[in-house]
Parts: structure tokens; C-alpha cells; sequence
């Protein structure tokens, strides 16, 4: 397996990251991150070269501590990591969003988020963070800076999927059991409404211009296109009953909705026009992959295998599997994050 | 008496109020079996109270659900001892409480009366609980959907796990009753039709009630059986496990999983019963340890809620519930026929927690869905970790093979269907 000794790590020379949305960018200044939910760590993947650069431990006691959900803050400086662990009910000390300053993979802060958080999000300004509480049916919203917990509002049963809309207005936390999105207005603290999509919805991302949610729907084969004006599905995209969507990436032009097909182990490729599935990616992929992450300038896809402990990578040319990364153990998320002398 | 679990008064004209294209009151009726006095068969007494603490939980979890969704939702349930007062119980639960589809059926007796109410009042009903395959064929009602397992899915899954494991040579010892018969003739049927290279070496029919298993047990040596497969009811499978432990036969035992055999106090029975002959291999429809596609959350918040694993019953009354509710907000519907007419659809998809979308079969209405093989454990401590989980048939991870296909591995094809609409 490809990971340096702790040590190495922190000789990294990562000196800061900076949003990927937001920059044009170098092709291959930036750094892969996934997090690692068996082996307790985060794998560090250089874009330029395709190896792993270095492993951010999260815990020492592996199959124990479970990281999953990334994101990324704006100023690109600190990854946070949902931590929780594999007893879904019990209430623990590990149940929390842990800030990491990628410069030197120390801990910045710790903020308490009990309930088994699963996934988090950034709002765009980089103050408040948002988490979803898996264990009690509720999604979470803190101060980035204190650690404060500003607030938190029923979800749905088994709450996941959260994201923050570009102009920082929404927040969209899924339920998976509940089949819905609850729509949170991120300035009132207030929850606006809940809509029903998908069979077991998973993630959800915003477009870049803010008007439209794709939201995975696992059991239900589809991703649920969703109007943010409205807050209302619009369409959906099929891809079929056994394809297991979970989670997923648009092109930075926003015509291709990137899917990962989880159990399926494929890649699902959607023209968010026709709402088509316009190539399925099944040849030398990984197993399992839970996440899907998109280069800078859109030429490379990068999937967090969970059960081959992988990371496919994959042309957007040629729309195939170009190579095969080891990483940690049971990879689950993924973020990519540029490096400042890119611009 | 009607007891109503919850009742949550709708939401609608709030913030919240959208989406679902149902504005009138989602009622379901549940027709559990009456938990028995403590002293009683403690396997019926695991069925009910497994089935009662889940309705708890249903009425929770959706209530909530439809709290958020601003709808108006209530779970009705009824506990009735026997079928004369089931079936008043669901009469008024359809004429005086507006429910707009039952579930229940404990037992083939309940399943059928159940079915021929609904067909009467044309109102969909999910049997969860009787396997018998004669109310998938000659029994078919268009408004009776099988949540249960039917017997030729329990009887294709165990045949296709000890065939595979090499025990080709099989031994029955089934009760002379039409039930036991018809599952003794469709597991033949299975080894003849599906599982080449296994073959009957003998059967012994014993009257119902039978206590002494020693010509059984001499026959299955006499035969050279590799395994043996007891069609008797839970009780009974106790005790010839008990006189064959004794007897130093090597052949593998299984037994029919009859509600009662899919409990935890079974699991148990068996190992003390016989520590190596009832520490064997076990068919299930459902398990708590299960782990995978968000069972573990589901597991944890049973254990959670009541402290006990989460047995067959309770998983059954809460997916039952977590079908009709998703035909009355994802499809808007409540009228029968157009429930009905939902719930057969190839399109209509639901997520049961076994890890794959499933749908009922549109020839029998049989739901399609895996079932488990668990190993019971000799040095289990208590019901927590009584079984290990150590098989799923048919396994649903196996990319672009068709998931539909892959499901209707166990049980009646439309061919070998008699059930006609």
C-alpha cells in the first residue's frame, strides 16, 4: 500500500489549498483527499503525479473511529472531517466535525456533533458548518470558528446527504429512509419545507449557478433534478434499478453529471440537458466506489473504492479508467483541493 | 379493542405543508397476533411481541415522516386470538376507522381470511406472515400482496445452500398434514428440477404431535442421509433435535423456518436442546446482525428503542407499513383498486433494507427478496449473539446481471405459477 510514515507526512509541503470551485487553475496543482472510514485516516493524492503523497491520521484505533464526509473551507486552508463510529445509536466522544490544517495535518479544532454525523458542508463564506446527524434524525448547523452549535432541525429518519447552495442561501440535508430533502434557509436558521425524491436519496449537489440540486437516489436507481426557486423536483434522470447512486460530481462546465455507482461498481456519465445516462464506466473500476470527485479543469475523475481500497482514475476524453491508486482502508469520501501557486 | 398508536393531527397549511399528492388521512390497520400470558409457547410469544414493540416503532417513525410532510397519518392495530375475532377486528378497522389497507396474516388460516376480506371490500392486504404456497397459487387474490417469504423461497434457498456445500443426500421427516406435505413435495421438486446431483434417500410422514422421533431417526442412518430436513413445526424440531443428538448421527439438520424457528428464543431452544446437532444451519427473511445497505441503522434503532434484537415480525410490520405508506405519499393513492394496481407495477420500486430496490411479482404477488442463512452459535451467551450471519440467497451484489432476475433465483417462476387474477 502506498502511504508514508506519519513523519513523512508532515514534511509535506501542502502550503495551502484554495477552493476549487472558485479559480482557474494549473491542470495538476492540486491534491486528492479521501477519507479512509476502516482505516481511520485520510489518504493524500498529488493530481500531478498520480501517488500518494501523504496520510492525515485521524485515529489510532482503526475499525473503531470512522471518518467519512469531507469538505473543503473556501480559503482552501482546512479539510473537516465527520467523525463518528460503527455503533450508529451509541453516543460517543468520537461523534464530531474535526478540522484539519492541511499545511501541517495538525487538528485544528473539534467540534462536538453528537448523533453520529455523517456528512458535512462549508458555507461558501467559510463561517458555519453544516452536518448531517445520521443516529437522531436531525442535521446541525455550527460556527466554524467557535464551534458553537448555532442550531439543529429535524431532518427525516437517517439523515445524509448536506450541502450549502453558491450563494450560501440553502442548505439541503437528505433522509435516506424518509425519501426526502429538507430545505433549511441558512440565514433564518428556519426550516422552509421538505419534498419527497428518490428512493433512499444519498447526496446532493448544487449546480454552479445555484439553480438547480441533483440528488442521488440509491434504491431508486435515479438521480432527482431538483428546481432550488421552487424547491421542487423537476425531473429525473433514470439510470436503472440496480445502478445504486450515491455520490456524485458535475463537470466544471456543468453538462456532465458524474455518479457513483456504488454496489454496481460503475461510473454513471449524465447530460444534465437530456438528463440522459450517456456512458456507463465499467471496465477495470474499482469496487464500490462511494464518491466521485472532479480535477480543476474537468479532465480527470478521481472515485473512493471502499471495498478494493482504491482510487480509480478516469479520463473524461476517453470516459475510462486510466489507473488504479491503493489507498487507506475503506475509502468513503473524496475532495479535491488546488494548491495557491496554481493560479 | 382498537388501539390507536399514534395519531398525528396534519401539518398541512404550515411551512412545512407540501409535496405528497395525498390530502386525506393515511390509515393502515394492523392485524397482530395477541401476545401470549407469560408461561405461554415462548416462540408465538417472541412472534407477537416482536410484531407489537415494531408496530410501536412504525407509528413512531411515521408519524414522524409524515409529521415533516405535513400529512395526516395513523397506524391502527388489533390483537386477536383467533380468526373469527381477526376478522371482526379488520371489518371495523375498514368501516369505522377509514384504514385503506391491512397487514397481517399470522399463519395460513389469518392469511387466507385476511385475503378474502380484502378481496370482498377491495382494499390491498400484505401478508407478513404466512408462508404457505398455496396462497401464492390456487389462493391468489388480486388484492393480497406476500410480504412473507413463501415456502418455495425458504425451500429453494436451503436446498441451494447445502447442495452447494456438498450434502447431497437428503432425508425428510415431515408432519402428515397438507401444509408439510406440499412443502415436502416442493423441496423435492427443487432438488429434482434445480439442484442436479442432490437426490431423496427417504421421508418419514409423522402424525401431528408426534413425540418419539427414534424411527425417524433410524431410518435417516439407515438411508445414509447427509441432511435432514424436519417440516415440523417448532416444538417438535426441539425434540427430535433432542433424540438425535443422542442417537450420534453425523447428517447436517435443518428445519423449515416457520415464524417461531426464525426467533431468537428458537435459535437459543435449538443449541441447548442439542449442542451439536441444533448449533446448525438456519434459513431466515430476516437478521438483526445483518450489517450491510443500512440494516445496521435499522438493527441499532430497534435494539436501541426496545432492547431485543430485531426478529422477522418486527421487521415485517415495519416494512409493511413502510410500503403502504410509500403507496400513499409517493403515489398519492388510497383507493383500492389504484393501491393494488401501484403496488404490481414493475415500476414501483421499495427499499425493504435488504440492499436492493424490490418489487412484488407480478404473477403472485409475491415479494421479491433474499433470505438469510445464519449459523446458530454453541457458545452464545443470549439473544444478541445467538446466530451468525453467514449466507444471502440469492447474493445481490453481482453487477450487470439483471437485479430482477437475480431475485426470482428462489421461489415459483411465472410458469410454474397456478395463480390466476
Amino acid at each position: 500500500m502506498n502511504r508514508l510514515p506519519r513523519s513523512t507526512c508532515s514534511a509535506m509541503t501542502i502550503l495551502a489549498l484554495l477552493l476549487v470551485g472558485s479559480l482557474a487553475l494549473a491542470q495538476d496543482n492540486y491534491h486528492v483527499f479521501i477519507s479512509n472510514e476502516y482505516g481511520a485516516d485520510i489518504s493524500v493524492l498529488s493530481g500531478a503525479t498520480n501517488e500518494i503523497v501523504g496520510t492525515i491520521t485521524i485515529s489510532g484505533r482503526p475499525g473503531d473511529v470512522r471518518p467519512r464526509g469531507m469538505a473543503l473551507s473556501p480559503d482552501g486552508k482546512t479539510v473537516y472531517v465527520s467523525i463518528s463510529d460503527f455503533l450508529p445509536l451509541r453516543e460517543t466522544l468520537e461523534d464530531k466535525v474535526t478540522a484539519i490544517d492541511i499545511a501541517t495535518n495538525e487538528i485544528l479544532t473539534e467540534i462536538r456533533a453528537g448523533g453520529n454525523p455523517e456528512r458535512v458542508a462549508v458555507s461558501p463564506d467559510g463561517s458555519r458548518l453544516w452536518a448531517s446527524l445520521e443516529a437522531i434524525a436531525e442535521g446541525g448547523a455550527y460556527d466554524a470558528v467557535t464551534g458553537e452549535e448555532l442550531a439543529t432541525f429535524r431532518i427525516g429518519i437517517e439523515p445524509e446527504g448536506v450541502a450549502v447552495s453558491p450563494d450560501g442561501r440553502w442548505v439541503y440535508l437528505t433522509a435516506e429512509t424518509t425519501h426526502t430533502v429538507a430545505v433549511i434557509d441558512a440565514q433564518e436558521l428556519t426550516t422552509v419545507k421538505h419534498f419527497l425524491v428518490s428512493n433512499r436519496p444519498r447526496v446532493v449537489v448544487f449546480s454552479r449557478d445555484g439553480s438547480r440540486a441533483y440528488v442521488s437516489g440509491e434504491i431508486g436507481g435515479s438521480v432527482s433534478v431538483v428546481d432550488v426557486s421552487q424547491h421542487a423536483v423537476i425531473g429525473t434522470a433514470v439510470m436503472g434499478l440496480d445502478s445504486r447512486p450515491v455520490g456524485m460530481a458535475l463537470s466544471p462546465e456543468g453538462d456532465h453529471l458524474y455518479v457513483a455507482g456504488g454496489g454496481t461498481s460503475a461510473i454513471y456519465v449524465i447530460d444534465t440537458e437530456s438528463l440522459e445516462v450517456i456512458k456507463v464506466i465499467r471496465e477495470q473500476m474499482g469496487r464500490r466506489p462511494w464518491d466521485v470527485a472532479v480535477s480543476p479543469d474537468g479532465s480527470t475523475l478521481y472515485t473512493s473504492n471502499g471495498l478494493s481500497d482504491s482510487v480509480s482514475i478516469i479520463d473524461t476524453e476517453c470516459l475510462c479508467v486510466i489507473d488504479n491508486i491503493s489507498v487507506g482502508r475503506g475509502p468513503h469520501s473524496i475532495v479535491i483541493g488546488v494548491l495557491p501557486n496554481a493560479e | 379493542m382498537v388501539s390507536v398508536v399514534l395519531l398525528l393531527a396534519g401539518f398541512a397549511g404550515t411551512a412545512l405543508g407540501q409535496t405528497p399528492g395525498v390530502d386525506l388521512p393515511i390509515r393502515i390497520g394492523a392485524l397482530l397476533p395477541a401476545v401470549p400470558e407469560s408461561g405461554g409457547a415462548p416462540f408465538d410469544f417472541a412472534v407477537a411481541e416482536a410484531a407489537r414493540l415494531a408496530a410501536g416503532m412504525a407509528a413512531d417513525e411515521f408519524g414522524f415522516n409524515s409529521e415533516i410532510l405535513g400529512l395526516d397519518f395513523a397506524l391502527l392495530t388489533e390483537h386477536a386470538a383467533d380468526t373469527e375475532a381477526l376478522l371482526e377486528a379488520a371489518g371495523r378497522l375498514i368501516d369505522e376507522e377509514g384504514v385503506f389497507a391491512l397487514l397481517g396474516g399470522f399463519g395460513t388460516e389469518q392469511a387466507l381470511a385476511l385475503s378474502a376480506l380484502a378481496e370482498e371490500r377491495q382494499i390491498p392486504f400484505l401478508n407478513i406472515g404466512a408462508s404457505s404456497d398455496s396462497l401464492r397459487n390456487e389462493a391468489c387474490s388480486r388484492f393480497t400482496f406476500h410480504f412473507a417469504p413463501s415456502d418455495a423461497m425458504y425451500l429453494d434457498a436451503l436446498v441451494g445452500w447445502f447442495v452447494r456445500a456438498g450434502f447431497r443426500r437428503w432425508f425428510f421427516v415431515h408432519e402428515d398434514d397438507p401444509e408439510r406435505e406440499s412443502q415436502y413435495r416442493r423441496t423435492t421438486w427443487s432438488i429434482r428440477n434445480r439442484h442436479f446431483g442432490a437426490r431423496e434417500v427417504g421421508r418419514i410422514a409423522l402424525a401431528p404431535g408426534t413425540s418419539d422421533f427414534g424411527r425417524a431417526i433410524n431410518a435417516a442412518r439407515r438411508n445414509d442421509a447427509e441432511v435432514i430436513l424436519l417440516l415440523l413445526e417448532p416444538e417438535a424440531q426441539l425434540a427430535f433435535l433432542e433424540q438425535y443428538e443422542t442417537a450420534g448421527l453425523e447428517a447436517q439438520v435443518t428445519g423449515f423456518p416457520d415464524l417461531g424457528a426464525q426467533t431468537r428464543a428458537f435459535f437459543l431452544a435449538s443449541r441447548d436442546a442439542a449442542l451439536k446437532a441444533g448449533s446448525g444451519f438456519r434459513s431466515t427473511a430476516w437478521e438483526a446482525t445483518l450489517d450491510a445497505y443500512g440494516a445496521r441503522e435499522l438493527n441499532a434503532r430497534f435494539l436501541g428503542s426496545f432492547g431485543s434484537p430485531m426478529e422477522y415480525s418486527a421487521w415485517a410490520v415495519l416494512q409493511a407499513v413502510k410500503v403502504l405508506f410509500e403507496a400513499a405519499t409517493f403515489g398519492g393513492l388510497l383507493e383500492g383498486e389504484e393501491v393494488v394496481a401501484y403496488l404490481e407495477s414493475s415500476t414501483s420500486v421499495f427499499d425493504v433494507y435488504k440492499g436492493i430496490g424490490i418489487s412484488f411479482r407480478p404473477w403472485d404477488h409475491q415479494l421479491r427478496q433474499s433470505i438469510y442463512l445464519v449459523d446458530i452459535r454453541p457458545e452464545a451467551e443470549g439473544p444478541r449473539d445467538a446466530v451468525l450471519l453467514v449466507g444471502e440467497l440469492p447474493a445481490i451484489y453481482m453487477p450487470r446481471t439483471d437485479p430482477v432476475e437475480r431475485l426470482d433465483q428462489i421461489g415459483d417462476t411465472e410458469r410454474e405459477s397456478k395463480c390466476r387474477f
